[in-house]
């Protein structure tokens, strides 16, 4: 493929996103990037969308739906916030127990599954529900509540997201096409069979994808929290709806990584995400109207996704005078 | 052989229709007459039978917040420890179909009364229960004018025991105006479930707004008053939106329970404008507005006082906490209990009761503490078993009474 092409196929959707929401803003009396909150709200955001999407997309790709990521970065958030406070570490020493809390937790998502040998989907219910019954348990069903803790909030700066999404990309990057771990994993990804036959060992293959899976949301769930500073609980798969946020960027990712690389393409969805998310705050849209929109998003980038050949083979006949 | 089986088998329904039929037949079951009130002095000085386990089962529809989980301590921490009594808790339960399952299961388990924190169908659990000859009684809550005329006379509903509606308009107004009257003029507030057409936090937005009104003499959707305002609201499709007011302003609101991206940004975005200096809070105001807040802000909240909240207000990051006290379902407890032994507390037309409680109020750490001091007793909670006792087939003034001195000090009057 042409360079040119690759470039405007990486590029295309974010930036007819950020067109559309700067016309839509602009339309409306409203600057996007009026301060620098606006910048946070967005850098934030692309943050937190970038590694629900890593996260889900890892498993998911190879046929794993994950409904526990919600209950890990839960869980994760609630280990590493306790400990923080009775033992007064900073921000930095809470991300990174968090991270080992959420890898820890992935780990044990993925043992169950390897080990009961029930469909994934089933497994994760399961595992979520458990989850979220121990972060109830650990915290008495109280939550964690660190907002008076100047010292953990103030992590929420643009530089430490845009340290986060550096690295969490490079980290994507290097495991997933530069190992032998994400060799294998591709090889799996296009034929298991044929993959497991040639010698890749299947198992330690996924229990590694939810330990990175796992350590991703262990990553989300300390941006989660140290947002407004509290945890709050959940109970009967109410952990589950932050996964869906991923959706969207995912199926952009999809697009963007037939141009380019996919991991690059997740990160751009997570992007375009980030900059919807910005316009329903610059133009404080209800949340019924939030919803509807980003349902109406999904559903027409599907539709458009499943029926592009049939919408290129009309374009071709046009051009063709047909 | 076979005719043998099937006569068996013919024989084994009829019982089971038979003995169906005379469990659910209860000639008193209809609407109708109800017992007249009366005062039962012998009930009052003999108290609660303790000889006899009682089931309660209790309806929740949240069992994660801060205020169910400290009502729930109440009960089973210290009511079920001093009375002979079981409660039975059903799941969080999300609408009417569940909240009719639950009520199934209970009465399948022999409780013999429902105490209800669900509020999906409160007709048609009343009905259900009724129906089933089971007590039911609404504890924090109360029924519309409307749904209580026409349950008031059932038999085995017992009565509601909660902030009115007005109660929680007068809080939001109590809030709004204890800032205004410091002087503060440019507001944000967090309209809670306001958008989702939920009463409780729609009467309290209206009472800010109305005290707003009132301060800055000015208007909000055309209105200023306790009527025009709940009428604009919802003539806006309980979406609000920011305003000025007179001299005073609402610079910033956000409506909803999202909890994605864009509700912390708008969160964070009223928060972080320098206009704004005090944040209200219909509910939740310390998951909304305390990580966002400024320093020099002021935060008040309509919630309920836990750990959290009191070193929220130590910190100074809380200003102002209206809240209900955990106790506070002693009396719907101990009325439902005199009732399944058989001293219903009716009023003086013998119907079932609908009385109003509010909330304890801090405006200082101080105050907050010993509030949550007593608030989270588990041995000297605000209504102890010696208080609820003087309720146990109490005339129903002398309920009222009981019920209507709510303020902290009244019920440390009360105790003495």
């Amino acid at each position: 493929m042409k360079i040119g092409k690759r470039i405007i196929g990486t590029l295309a959707l974010p930036l007819l996103t950020l067109l559309a929401v700067w016309l839509i803003s602009g339309a409306r009396g409203v600057a996007l990037f009026e301060t620098q909150l606006n910048l946070l709200t967005f850098i934030r955001a692309a943050a937190n969308v970038m590694l629900v999407t890593f996260a889900l997309a890892i498993n998911l790709n190879s046929g794993r739906f994950d409904f526990s990521v919600g209950s890990v970065a839960l869980l994760s958030s609630v280990i590493s916030s306790k400990l923080a406070l009775a033992l007064g570490w900073g921000p930095l020493a809470m991300l990174l127990v968090s991270i080992c809390a959420g890898a820890l937790l992935g780990l044990i998502s993925g043992a169950v599954y390897v080990t009961v040998k029930l469909p994934p989907i089933i497994v994760s219910l399961a595992v979520a529900l458990f989850f979220e019954g121990l972060a109830f348990t650990i915290t008495g069903g109280h939550g964690v509540s660190f907002a008076n803790k100047a010292s953990l909030l103030g992590f929420s700066t643009i530089p430490n997201f845009l340290i986060i999404i550096v690295l969490t990309l490079l980290f994507m990057i290097i495991i997933f096409d530069h190992t032998r771990f994400g060799y294998e994993y591709k090889a799996l990804l296009s034929g298991q069979k044929v993959a497991v036959n040639t010698g890749i060992r299947e198992i330690p293959n996924a229990l590694l994808c939810y330990t990175i899976a796992g350590a991703l949301m262990g990553a989300q769930g300390f941006i989660s929290a140290t947002t407004n500073g509290t945890i709050q609980m959940s109970l009967n798969f109410g952990s589950i709806s932050p996964m869906f946020m991923a959706f969207l960027p995912m199926f952009i990712g999809g697009f963007i990584g037939r141009f380019s690389n996919d991991k690059l393409g997740y990160f751009l969805g997570a992007v375009c995400s980030a900059l919807i998310s910005l316009l329903y705050v610059r133009l404080n849209v209800s949340s019924s109207v939030q919803q509807i929109t980003s349902a109406l998003l999904l559903v027409g980038f599907l539709i458009y996704l499943n029926n592009e050949g049939k919408l290129k083979a009309l374009f071709v006949r046009k051009e063709r005078g047909v | 052989m076979k005719t043998v089986k099937k006569f068996l088998a013919v024989l084994l329904a009829a019982v089971t229709v038979f003995s169906l039929s005379a469990c659910g037949s209860d000639p008193n079951q209809t609407t109708g007459t109800a017992p007249a009130a009366s005062a039962s002095s012998e009930a009052e000085k003999s108290g609660p039978d303790d000889s006899k386990n009682v089931k309660i089962g209790v309806l929740v529809s949240d069992v994660t917040s801060a205020e169910a989980l400290a009502f729930r301590a109440y009960y089973e921490e210290y009511i079920q420890k001093q009375y002979n009594v079981t409660f039975m808790y059903s799941d969080e339960l999300a609408d009417a179909a569940a909240e009719a399952s639950a009520i199934d299961n209970f009465i399948a388990n022999n409780c013999k009364a429902i105490i209800s924190f669900a509020s999906a169908d409160r007709p048609a659990q009343i009905e259900q229960c009724e129906a089933n000859g089971v007590y039911y009684a609404v504890a924090t809550g109360t029924l519309t004018d409307e749904q209580y005329e026409k349950f008031k006379s059932y038999k085995y509903y017992v009565g509601a025991i909660g902030p009115d509606l007005m109660t929680e308009y007068m809080a939001g107004y109590n809030m709004a105006k204890s800032f205004l009257d410091q002087g503060y003029k440019y507001f944000g507030m967090f309209g809670g479930a306001t958008p989702y057409y939920t009463e409780m936090h729609i009467y309290r937005a209206a009472g800010m707004l109305v005290a707003m009104c009132e301060a800055g003499k000015g208007t909000y959707l055309g209105a200023s008053d306790f009527g025009g305002m709940i009428g604009a609201i919802y003539g806006a499709g309980c979406q609000l939106a920011p305003a000025v007011i007179g001299d005073v302003e609402l610079v910033g609101y956000v409506g909803g329970y999202d909890f994605d991206d864009a509700w912390f940004g708008k969160l964070a975005a009223v928060a972080n404008d320098p206009k704004v200096e005090v944040l209200l809070a219909v509910g939740s105001g310390q998951t909304a507005f305390a990580g966002f807040k400024r320093e020099g802000q002021k935060l008040g909240d309509i919630d309920c006082y836990t750990k959290d909240s009191v070193a929220l207000m130590e910190s100074g990051t809380l200003n102002y906490l209206a809240g209900k006290f955990s106790a506070s379902i002693g009396p719907i407890f101990m009325a439902t209990l005199s009732a399944v032994q058989g001293h219903p507390i009716r009023n003086a037309e013998g119907n079932a009761f609908a009385i109003g409680q509010g909330y304890w109020v801090a405006d200082n750490a101080e105050t907050a503490k010993e509030y949550f001091a007593v608030d989270s007793s588990k041995t000297e909670p605000a209504y102890t078993r010696a208080m609820l006792d003087t309720l146990y087939g109490a005339s129903y003034q002398d309920f009222e009474n009981f019920v209507k001195a709510y303020s902290f000090d009244e019920i440390k009057n009360l105790a003495k």
